[in-house]
């Protein structure tokens, strides 16, 4: 046969284990330096603002290390929510995002698209604008919203099982259809109703009170470390669903169970800090690029969401002239990242 | 006794049955080909054998068990299917696509060993690919991209392995060199394969047994010298042929008639 046939199995041995190592040098060192990253940025957004504080008074006042009510009044009652709601936020918008991607084989396949963001913001601003709710029970609206978004496009999807592309499509003409009835309620509400809607609608990390805070952390700690547990199933599911079953895995409840905690994820973070767009969408790649092709890495991609969203506020608050919501910093940065997507995968062919 | 055999077998996607009443006999050791036209449903017949079809009627058996009580990952440690057209991650490397093919021998925990390591290495060297493992597969051609596949499926360590067109998209230089590269797995590894085969020449020259259907039922099944003969094919594919035997091995060949 070829030379390459020839070739000793010891020195295949060496060269794969080679491949090996890099991969886990490469995988930790990215996860590291993440990590890093998002723990500077969390201390960050609390050091900056009208009262400056120094890395070291904040974090003592996070612990508990010292007493200093004007500090501690800052950071603990003004400043830790947020902060936390960005990390928190950021996290689950940046793990369900890359699942989603990995698990419907498409980049754009990010929850903002496929109905389930424009599920609860449906919910939430007929809560609002019907009922005139808030706080706590808009929060609950926004997650109902969400998963009964899911689960009717997962049962219109099914056909012998839910298909990738069968499931975005159906997805986008969900967000439509929702979208379309958002905007009908804007319409009839009254003015302070309206605007109130509005403010959620635009998505902000400031919103979200101590409740919210406790029941997304909470969710965090039992849906983060599921997610990547799952992600080795989610490794053969993306080589197809004849390949996956031949493998040995059982197929439809992988998927329903990936697709079970990312939609929860994606839900609660919604449901706290209102639709903030496109961090879903960029994580996962953005880690991919961090960890190499195809690694799909779901706790890399949870850290670059909590870092993207700690750096959106740092910057819609402190760093314009005047303070905006979160999401229309997303927003401004993830767009023409969308149209980059849309054109580069068009090149290629691989738009489907 | 046969490993992997099928009893009134009966598979379908919608309301008509494509494959009916089916008994199926893989032979333990041996190079099997499926042959027959377009939708006779031989790609269906190998994907019911592989348990990705569930059966309407009738039973898979391995090792004397029914496929449908037996779990699939015990299942996936014996038997590996290639299907037609896998998927890939974009960008994913060779030796990250192979090394998937592990995912039956690993827990929900123990995640890579020893053993992993060495089944991938001997994949990769059986098909030639070990000099590729760091390539993107997008950057392969189809003849390498088809071998890294096969790797994938070897790393499996099965001792049955059925693919399902496995050459179509190949060009002959290519579909030899895979042939060859299953008859090689044959012999040195003593692995059972069941191949979905278009061309009937490389098939009967390849091939230990072949099995040629026609609209879901088997109409021959024997050693290519046995069961290739001009009837046969004039049945099968509604072609008028004469049958020669190959000049190197003396297989038989079919040269359409005038």
């Amino acid at each position: 046969m070829t030379a390459t046939a020839t070739r000793t199995s010891a020195a295949t041995a060496a060269t794969l284990r080679a491949t090996r190592r890099h991969r886990a040098v490469r995988a930790f060192t990215a996860t590291t330096g993440l990590t890093a990253a998002v723990a500077a940025l969390f201390v960050l957004t609390m050091m900056v603002g009208s009262f400056r504080l120094t890395a070291g008074e904040v974090v003592t006042s996070v612990l508990h290390l010292a007493d200093n009510p004007s500090v501690d009044f800052v950071v603990r009652g003004l400043r830790l929510p947020t902060a936390l709601s960005a990390l928190t936020v950021g996290l689950a918008l940046g793990a369900s995002g890359t699942v989603f991607q990995q698990l419907l084989r498409n980049p754009l396949a990010s929850p903002d698209f496929v109905g389930i963001t424009s599920g609860a913001s449906l919910a939430a601003v007929s809560g609002i604008v019907l009922f005139q709710v808030g706080g706590l029970t808009v929060c609950a609206l926004a997650l109902g919203g969400a998963i009964a978004a899911a689960v009717v496009m997962y049962l219109l999807a099914w056909r012998d099982g839910v298909s990738g592309y069968r499931f975005i499509l159906i997805g986008i003409g969900v967000a439509v259809f929702f979208e379309g009835l958002t905007g009908y309620m804007l319409i009839k509400a009254e003015l302070f109703e309206a605007r109130q809607a509005m403010h959620w609608l635009t998505g902000s990390v400031g919103q979200a009170s101590d409740d919210e805070l406790k029941l997304l952390g909470g969710a965090l700690v039992v849906l983060l470390p599921l997610a990547v547990l799952l992600s080795r199933k989610l490794r053969v599911l993306e080589l197809g669903d004849d390949t996956a079953r031949a493998l040995g895995s059982r197929v439809e409840i992988t998927r329903a169970a990936l697709l079970a905690t990312a939609v929860l994820l994606v839900a609660l973070a919604v449901s706290v800090a209102g639709p903030i767009v496109f961090v879903a969408l960029v994580a996962g790649p953005i880690a991919n690029r961090l960890l190499g092709p195809a690694t799909g890495g779901i706790a890399a991609a949870a850290l670059v969401g909590a870092m993207l969203l700690l750096t959106a506020d740092l910057v819609a608050v402190h760093l314009l002239p005047t303070p905006l919501p979160t999401g229309v910093v997303t927003g401004a940065v993830g767009a023409p990242y969308l149209l980059w997507l849309l054109a580069t995968t068009n090149r290629r062919g691989a738009g489907g | 006794m046969s490993r992997l055999r099928a009893e009134g077998l009966t598979l379908g996607y919608d309301a008509e049955p494509i494959v009916r009443d089916l008994d199926v006999t893989v032979l333990d050791g041996k190079v099997t080909a499926i042959v027959g036209a377009n939708a006779c449903g031989k790609s269906t017949l190998l994907r019911g054998l592989a348990r990705l079809l569930r059966p309407r009627a009738g039973n898979v058996l391995l090792d004397g068990k029914a496929m449908a009580g037996l779990s699939t990952l015990d299942v996936a440690k014996v038997l590996g299917l290639l299907p037609q057209s896998p998927l890939a991650p974009d960008g994913i490397t060779v030796a990250d696509l192979v090394s998937r093919g592990r995912y039956p021998h690993q827990g929900w925990f123990r995640t890579w060993n020893d053993r992993d390591h060495d089944a991938v290495a001997r994949a990769l060297d059986a098909t030639g690919t070990a000099d590729l493992v760091n390539r993107p597969l997008r950057q392969l051609s189809g003849g390498q991209r088809q071998r890294v596949w096969i790797a994938m499926a070897l790393a499996q360590d099965t001792d049955l392995l059925l693919l399902d067109e496995p050459t179509t998209f190949l060009d002959i230089n290519h579909q030899v060199e895979l042939l060859r590269l299953l008859r090689t797995l044959n012999a040195q590894a003593g692995k059972t394969i069941v191949a979905v085969l278009h061309d009937i020449n490389l098939a009967s020259r390849y091939c230990d047994h072949i099995i040629a259907m026609a609209d879901g039922a088997i109409v021959a099944e024997g050693a290519p010298r046995d069961v290739i003969t001009a009837e046969l094919i004039a049945k099968v594919f509604g072609l008028a042929c004469v049958i020669v035997p190959d000049p190197v091995a003396g297989t038989p060949i079919i040269v359409p008639a005038d």
